[in-house]
């Protein structure tokens, strides 16, 4: 044990390093374990103890439960096969317009919560533009209860694998790429035909990576609100229910049971994604790639792939381009005609508070978000401590929560001031309050404070991962031999480690500030009349089938999303981040 | 490179007193026990190894006088002043790293300029101490490129310069030349040498490699599992070791078991080979006591002489400057290395040969219980 106190005896030496790994940690306990374990603790109360059992007993809930799983297995297995359909594709295959796919399956990842969701229901919907425009089918009821419309299971798996599966796309197109051409090179050597060795080679050292955005894919879906909240239908999951409950009968407890059921699956597979598939990881050993690997030239498979994967492409297009389109329209499929009113609407009408508000909020978090997530990477990847693994792991927790469960639990939280009473102090105790009310009503600076928190404590992982895998590819004697010509550990960290992972830094801006701008999970029970955020606003307009506000909204968050990515880069000089931010995510 | 030092280093004696280690094993389980009870004083401007092979605790030894590892206990002494508990950015010793560890995202001039920028020197003698750093080095030129614009030996020399630059008290080198090719390796360690002595600046230099070692070193001090088995200049280590451990490692050995014959003046009558040897011995055996000789491949001869032991050649490898034989006396084998030049001496598989010795080359150890 002497060896503990000797570590904490020479991170006290150095007061800086000290006082950094105090703050970090009082920040991460306070912006996501104290929220947690309150969301926790509610349903434990004796309010909340009860209804569990009273909700997995009621059939209605069974269904919730089963649709939440249904919908998380079918969008992991989509997403996940898309990912790997437009990877294999990039790496192996012969075919043409590979940027053009590349940069396709990268726009998904600025898409505003709805906007898909709007676009398909306007393409496909009971009165779409495909279905009822052009083919002029109606909806047909079929021999149950449903009718064949886009909303319910299908519609949500379509969404949501769209918008999800540049995860899994850049995570297997990276495996693919390490991949030792070599190995195959042996299993065709041995004899092996280029489907055999596709079997028996490449997929088994593809498992982890497809296990990985399996997992992902399916905690990313079961704790999406947005999609089902729009395209669900007559299907309800638990995020939904969840959000009705808190806004609709203002049942906090019964929300955070709710939460609690909901968070118990996404945990297990957060941790086993952590602890299982990162360690099953075979491909990182093989090193550097040796000789070019071979790609497929067969015709039939050749051109069959290519055709799905352009399917897809023109799909994303289309969809993105409703939303421009509809952005610029009345009332697209009804009314045709051109106008700049939706615009009007967002920039200088109702909506400007919210682009504004959402912006500056977000401008706030996303260096605070960036510069944690690259210190708190530093710490976890290069001292020792005790706790350093906990430290790590409750930070990811930031993204490993579903967003509706965080909001509940600041809602809990940060509703009232948080007060300690002195036990001494006589006849009048004394109150210190340790944090003023940050959420609901009347908190401090409009409850802008809450939402800064959010949007840092979910953009933190991204920084923290993309950082502590480049630093890890950084020999630490580079930072040694700093130290041994005289610096201390700030200057160390500030003239040597930050340059040298600038990509991490940069990718972790991009993202925390393109996360913050289009979250809306985690902040729908947060905003307040004096704090408007866009998501918010464009879930309003959507309610109301205002189509054309909702699209001019999300066309203006991608143009703010895409500017600040400008000016990021022009300002970091780093475009090679870019990519890396992308890969560092979720 | 005529150009003498700006101002050598002033002091720079380095005590190791007791010094030990132990890291916790992943899982628990007892502490290992990496660096055990070493125990060093190195005078001003001595060049010393730590000798041995991987995981010897030589570098661990090395990461405790640079402050990078606390040692569990033990003292280090810098000029008589404790700096066991300092922390490495106060203790003004230049290291070398094994991977060199230049700042990729600096200039050559920035990565040299680096350590004496934190030192509150003016502009311009930063900028003169560093251009003679680099004509030191023989980088004069090269001040603008990026180290990933230097080959292997550049990089190194840029390291050297870095290390240098600063005329720490003591420098550090973490076996800096493992990464470049032979050739450049015995170049570069002449060059090194060179510069050490010219700044003589104390220096600690760990390696596994036993000819880089005796090349360089003022003195050795072989290390195995932890502890310290011998220190000494390079010719003692290798004449004269103390264990058989050192025996072993630091060039080759063949080991025959004997005992003492008669104890006479300052040595000791043994039967070798079927030969009668006097060997020098500081301590007084007695008679009957069981030792190990040492003898190295090259003291050992093959000779056309029938009054010698006889032995098989079962194997010979030319290996240009010398001829490696292995041969079979009294069912063991030995090692004989020839470096005669003569062909006529050069002796075929299979063949019968008498095996004579130079006396003065063969060391007697105690058995070590086994």
């Amino acid at each position: 044990m002497s060896t503990y106190t000797r570590q904490f005896r020479r991170i006290l030496q150095d007061p800086i390093l000290a006082i950094a790994l105090l703050f970090v940690i009082l920040f991460v306990f306070v912006a996501i374990i104290m929220p947690l374990l309150a969301m926790i603790g509610e349903s434990l109360s004796p309010a909340g103890l009860p209804r569990f059992e009273n909700y997995l007993s009621q059939p209605a809930f069974q269904r919730i439960i089963t649709n939440t799983v249904v919908l998380g297995l079918s969008v992991a297995i989509g997403g996940t096969l898309l990912g790997f359909l437009f990877a294999y594709v990039q790496v192996k295959v012969k075919v043409p317009f590979k940027r053009f796919m590349h940069i396709m399956a990268l726009i998904p990842i600025i898409s505003p919560p709805f906007a898909l969701a709007s676009a398909i229901i306007l393409l496909f919907g009971r009165n779409g533009m495909i279905l009822k425009g052009i083919f002029g089918v109606r909806c047909i009821w079929g021999a149950g209860r449903s009718c064949n419309d886009i909303y319910g299971l299908d519609g949500l798996t379509i969404v949501l694998s769209l918008s999800l599966f540049t995860v899994a796309y850049l995570n297997l197109k990276g495996m693919l790429e390490a991949l030792d051409p070599a190995l195959e090179e042996a299993g065709t050597n041995l004899g092996g035909s280029k489907w055999h060795v596709f079997r028996t080679v490449t997929i088994p050292m593809l498992i982890p990576g497809l296990a990985g955005s399996f997992l992902l894919l399916f905690v990313e879906a079961i704790a999406d609100l947005g999609n089902p909240l729009v395209l669900g239908g007559n299907f309800e999951v638990l995020s939904t229910r969840i959000y009705l409950s808190v806004v609709g009968l203002y049942d906090t407890t019964g929300a955070a049971v709710l939460s609690v059921i909901l968070l118990l699956p996404s945990l297990t597979i957060f941790i086993i994604q952590r602890y299982w598939i990162n360690r099953a990881s075979v491909v990182s050993v093989t090193g550097k790639p040796s000789g070019t690997p071979q790609q497929i030239t067969h015709p039939l498979v050749r051109w069959t792939l290519f055709a799905i994967v352009m399917a897809v492409c023109l799909l994303i297009i289309l969809i993105y381009g409703t939303i421009v389109v509809g952005a610029f329209t009345k009332v697209l499929g009804v009314n045709n005609t051109f106008t700049l009113q939706n615009f009007d609407f967002v920039i200088n009408g109702y909506g400007s508070k919210a682009m504004i508000d959402t912006t500056v909020l977000s401008a706030v978090a996303t260096p605070v978000a960036g510069f944690l997530g690259i210190l708190i990477a530093f710490l976890v990847v290069r001292k020792t401590f005790l706790g350093r693994g906990l430290l790590d792991f409750a930070t990811m927790l930031g993204v490993a929560v579903p967003g509706t469960i965080l909001g509940i639990g600041y809602l809990l939280v940060f509703n009232n001031d948080l007060t300690i009473t002195l036990p001494f102090g006589g006849e009048t105790p004394t109150i210190i309050t340790l944090i003023p009310k940050l959420a609901g009503g009347r908190a401090l600076l409009g409850g802008s404070l809450a939402i800064i928190l959010v949007f840092i404590i979910r953009s933190i992982p991204a920084a923290l991962r993309s950082g502590s895998s480049l630093l890890a590819q950084i020999d630490p004697a580079i930072e040694e031999a700093s130290i041994s010509l005289g610096a201390d550990n700030a200057v160390t960290f500030r003239k040597i480690t930050l340059p040298l992972i600038r990509p991490a830094f940069f990718s972790g801006l991009v993202y925390a500030f393109a996360r913050s701008m289009t979250t809306i999970s985690a902040i729908i029970f947060l905003t307040t009349p004096q704090t408007r955020i866009m998501t918010a606003q464009i879930l309003n307009e959507v309610e109301n089938g205002r189509f054309g506000n909702a699209f001019a909204y999300c066309v203006i968050l991608i143009l703010i999303v895409v500017a600040a990515i400008g000016i990021l880069t022009i300002t970091l000089g780093s475009t090679s981040g870019s990519t890396r931010s992308l890969e560092g995510g979720r | 490179m005529s150009q003498q030092p700006n101002t050598p280093p002033t002091s720079g004696r380095l005590q190791l007193n007791a010094v030990s280690k132990s890291f916790l094993r992943r899982g628990g389980g007892t502490p290992m026990l990496a660096v055990d009870h070493v125990s060093l004083d190195i005078p001003k401007g001595e060049f010393v190894t730590l000798l041995g092979p991987s995981g010897c605790g030589k570098t661990t030894t090395l990461r405790l006088i640079a402050g990078f590892e606390m040692p569990t206990s033990g003292q280090i002494l810098l000029d008589d002043q404790d700096i066991t508990n300092r922390p490495p950015n106060k203790r003004d010793m230049g290291m070398v790293f094994q991977s060199y560890a230049l700042f990729p995202h600096m200039t050559v001039f920035d990565n040299i300029t680096y350590g004496l920028e934190l030192r509150k020197i003016s502009r311009q003698n930063i900028k003169e101490q560093t251009n003679h750093a680099l004509e030191m080095v023989g980088l004069t030129g090269l001040g603008e490129r990026r180290p990933n614009q230097l080959s292997g030996g550049q990089q190194q020399r840029v390291a050297l310069a870095r290390a240098m630059v600063i005329e720490p008290r003591v420098l550090l080198f973490d076996e800096p030349l493992s990464n470049l090719d032979a050739k450049l390796r015995v170049q570069m360690r002449s060059e090194i040498r060179n510069l050490q002595k010219r700044m003589n600046i104390t220096s600690i230099y760990v390696t596994h490699d036993q000819t880089e070692a005796m090349a360089m070193s003022d003195r050795i001090v072989v290390m195995n599992a932890g502890h310290i088995e011998q220190i000494g200049v390079p010719s003692e280590i290798y004449r004269r070791p103390a264990s058989r451990f050192v025996a072993d490692f630091i060039g080759r050995a063949n080991f025959v078991e004997t005992q003492i014959e008669s104890v006479n003046g300052d040595g000791v009558t043994v039967r070798l080979l079927g030969q009668t040897v006097t060997v020098p011995m500081s301590t007084r055996p007695n008679i009957g006591d069981k030792f190990e000789a040492v003898l190295r491949p090259e003291g050992l001869k093959l000779h056309n002489d029938p009054s010698l032991q006889q032995v098989l050649v079962e194997q010979a490898m030319y290996l240009g400057s010398e001829i490696e034989y292995i041969v079979q006396a009294n069912g063991k084998s030995l090692i004989v290395v020839d470096t005669d030049p003569r062909s006529e001496f050069v002796y075929s598989e299979g063949q019968t040969i008498g095996l004579g010795m130079v006396h003065e080359t063969i060391q007697l150890l105690p058995l070590a219980p086994r």
